[in-house]
C-alpha cells in the first residue's frame, strides 16, 4: 500500500507531516526527529515559514495586513524554496533524512482555501517532489480548536483568515478557513498522497503509531548512520569531561573514556 | 464612461537606457495630460526593503527562491498599485515587467515553463518595447558612468561560470540576454528599438510606438 522510499526517489528520505493547527503534528514531528537522531541517522528538521531570509518579509506583510492570496501564496513558496535549496535538497543529495513540518500540501490547503487554483499551486511547487511518506494528522475540529485556544485569547489575523473578509468574527472566520482546509486535506489524503493518522488520542500512542508506519513503509537500512564518536552534539560531558555518554533509542547511556580532539 | 488605463512596458538589459527612457516617457505623457504611474522590479512595499537590505544576499539565493521573491514583489505591486491605477485610467509605465525575471533566470537554467507560470495572470501589457544595444556598447556605458568596479557578480553573470574576468563574463552574459530578448520580441511581435542613436532620437522611436496606444487619452491643446 505504501510507497517504499527507494522506489520513489533517488537518494535520501523525505518525510512530511501535515494537518490542521492543533492536530499535534509538530509534537509528533519533533519526537520523530529525536528518535531518528538517537538512531544516528543524519536527520534534518525544517518547519514551514522558517527561512531565515524570507521569514522577516512575511512577518512584515502579515503585520501590516498587506498580504493578499496571491502574495501570501508566493512569499510562502519563496520561503519553502529557500529551505528546499539550502536544507532539504542538499541533505537528500547525500542520502540523509529530512522531516518537514508542513510541506506543499499546506499551501494546497491554505492557499486553496483562499481561492488559489490547485493546479497553480502544484505548478509553483513543482520543483519539490512528493515526500516518500506524508503523515496527515487528522483530528476532530473540537479537539484541534480546544488545543489551539488553550492559553491564547486571540486568533491572529491571517491565522483566522480575516484577510478574506468573510465575517467580522475571527472565531467564525477561523472555523470557515479550517473547514475549507480540512476538505482539501481530505481529498489529498483520498488520492493516496498522504497517510491518515488518527490524532485524537494521547501523544505516546500516536507516536507509537507514527514509528510503526515509518518502520513499515520506509527502508532505513540504506541510510548511512553517523557513528557514535561523530555524534558530538549528543555527547554530554560528565565528571571532568573524560567520560561521556551517548543517547540511544533505548534511552540508556554508554560510558566510555577519552575523546579524540582534533 | 470609464476608460481603462494602459500598461506600457520597456524591457531590455541593464545599461540599455531603459530607466532613463521610462522617466522621459512618463514626463511626456504627463505633459500631455495623461496621468501615469510607474512600475519597477523590486519596488514593492512588501519586499523592496527586504531586497534592498539584502541585495548582496538576494542574488546569493537559490534560483527558485529568487524567482519566487521577484514574483511576490511583482504581485504585491500588481494588487496594490498597478491594477488600481489601470482601473482608474492611468497609463502605467513599467521599467521592465515579467519578461526580465523570466529571461534572467531561464538563461541560468530554471525551467521557462515554471517561470512563466508565476506570472501567468498578471495584467497583459498593451505595448512592450524591447530596447536593444550591443554588449560592448553597454559595457562602455558602464565603464564611463558607474565605473568598472561596479561590474558585479550577478549582473555580470559571473555565476554562470563562463569567465572569472568580470568584463569578459559581462559580454558573454549580455550576448545571452540579447539573444533571449530578440527571440521574445520576434515571438510576440514586440517592437525592438535600438538605443545606439542619440537619446532624443531613441525617445522619438519609442514614442512612435506608444502614441497610437494612448492617443485617446491625450489632452489635445485647444489654442
Amino acid at each position: 500500500m505504501l510507497v517504499k522510499s527507494k522506489e520513489a526517489s533517488g537518494a535520501g528520505i523525505l518525510i512530511a507531516v501535515e494537518g490542521l493547527d492543533g492536530s499535534g503534528k509538530s509534537t509528533q514531528a519533533h519526537l520523530l526527529v529525536q528518535w531518528l537522531r538517537a538512531l544516528g541517522a543524519p536527520v534534518h528538521h525544517t518547519e514551514w515559514n522558517s527561512s531565515p531570509m524570507v521569514k522577516s518579509a512575511t512577518k512584515e506583510g502579515k503585520k501590516n495586513q498587506r498580504l493578499v492570496p496571491e502574495t501570501f501564496h508566493y512569499i510562502h513558496a519563496a520561503d519553502f524554496a529557500d529551505r528546499w535549496e539550502r536544507q532539504i535538497e542538499p541533505l537528500l543529495a547525500v542520502g540523509g533524512v529530512v522531516i518537514c513540518d508542513r510541506y506543499k500540501f499546506t499551501a494546497m490547503a491554505r492557499d486553496g482555501a483562499r481561492g488559489i487554483d490547485q493546479d497553480r499551486i502544484e505548478m509553483t511547487y513543482s520543483f519539490a517532489r512528493d515526500p516518500d511518506l506524508t503523515l496527515y494528522f487528522e483530528v476532530d475540529p473540537e479537539v484541534s480548536l480546544s488545543r489551539i485556544m488553550k492559553g491564547r485569547p486571540n486568533l491572529k489575523y491571517y491565522e483566522a483568515g480575516m484577510d478574506m473578509g468573510w465575517t467580522e468574527d475571527p472565531f467564525e472566520s477561523y472555523k470557515k478557513l479550517q473547514g475549507r482546509m480540512r476538505e482539501i486535506y481530505g481529498s489529498i489524503s483520498e488520492s493516496g498522497r498522504m497517510i491518515k493518522i488518527n490524532s485524537n488520542s494521547g501523544i505516546a500512542e500516536i507516536q507509537k503509531n507514527v514509528r510503526k508506519i515509518i518502520a513499515d513503509s520506509i527502508d532505513l537500512s540504506n541510510v548511512t548512520l553517523i557513528e557514535a564518536d561523530d555524534r558530538r552534539a549528543e555527547i554530554h560531558h560528565i565528571d571532568d569531561g573524560a567520560r561521556m555518554r551517548y543517547i540511544s533509542p533505548e534511552g540508556y547511556t554508554v560510558l566510555r573514556h577519552g575523546v579524540d580532539e582534533d | 464612461m470609464k476608460i481603462s488605463g494602459r500598461l506600457i512596458v520597456l524591457e531590455g538589459p541593464d545599461g540599455v537606457g531603459r530607466t532613463s527612457h521610462a522617466r522621459l516617457l512618463s514626463q511626456r505623457l504627463e505633459a500631455q495630460g495623461v496621468a501615469t504611474a510607474n512600475f519597477g522590479l523590486a519596488r514593492s512595499a512588501l519586499i523592496s526593503e527586504h531586497i534592498e537590505a539584502n541585495s548582496g544576499q538576494l542574488h546569493n539565493f537559490g534560483p527558485r527562491t529568487r524567482a519566487l521573491l521577484y514574483a511576490t514583489d511583482m504581485w504585491d505591486q500588481v494588487v496594490h498599485h498597478i491594477q488600481p491605477a489601470l482601473d482608474a485610467g492611468f497609463v502605467v509605465v513599467a521599467d521592465r515587467f515579467s519578461f526580465t525575471p523570466v529571461i534572467r533566470e531561464s538563461v541560468r537554467g530554471t525551467s521557462e515553463e515554471w517561470l512563466h507560470g508565476l506570472y501567468s495572470s498578471v495584467p497583459n501589457p498593451d505595448m512592450v518595447i524591447v530596447l536593444d544595444a550591443g554588449p560592448r556598447r553597454i559595457l562602455h556605458r558602464v565603464i564611463y558612468t558607474d565605473g568598472i568596479a561596479e561590474l558585479k557578480g550577478y549582473e555580470s553573470g559571473m555565476d554562470l561560470g563562463h569567465s572569472n574576468i568580470p568584463t569578459v563574463s559581462f559580454i558573454h552574459y549580455q550576448k545571452l540576454l540579447r539573444g533571449r530578448f530578440k527571440q521574445l520580441a520576434k515571438e510576440n511581435n514586440f517592437p525592438i528599438v535600438s538605443t545606439k542613436g542619440t537619446f532624443e532620437y531613441t525617445h522619438e522611436e519609442i514614442w512612435k510606438h506608444v502614441e497610437p496606444i494612448v492617443s485617446d487619452l491625450i489632452v489635445k491643446s485647444t489654442n
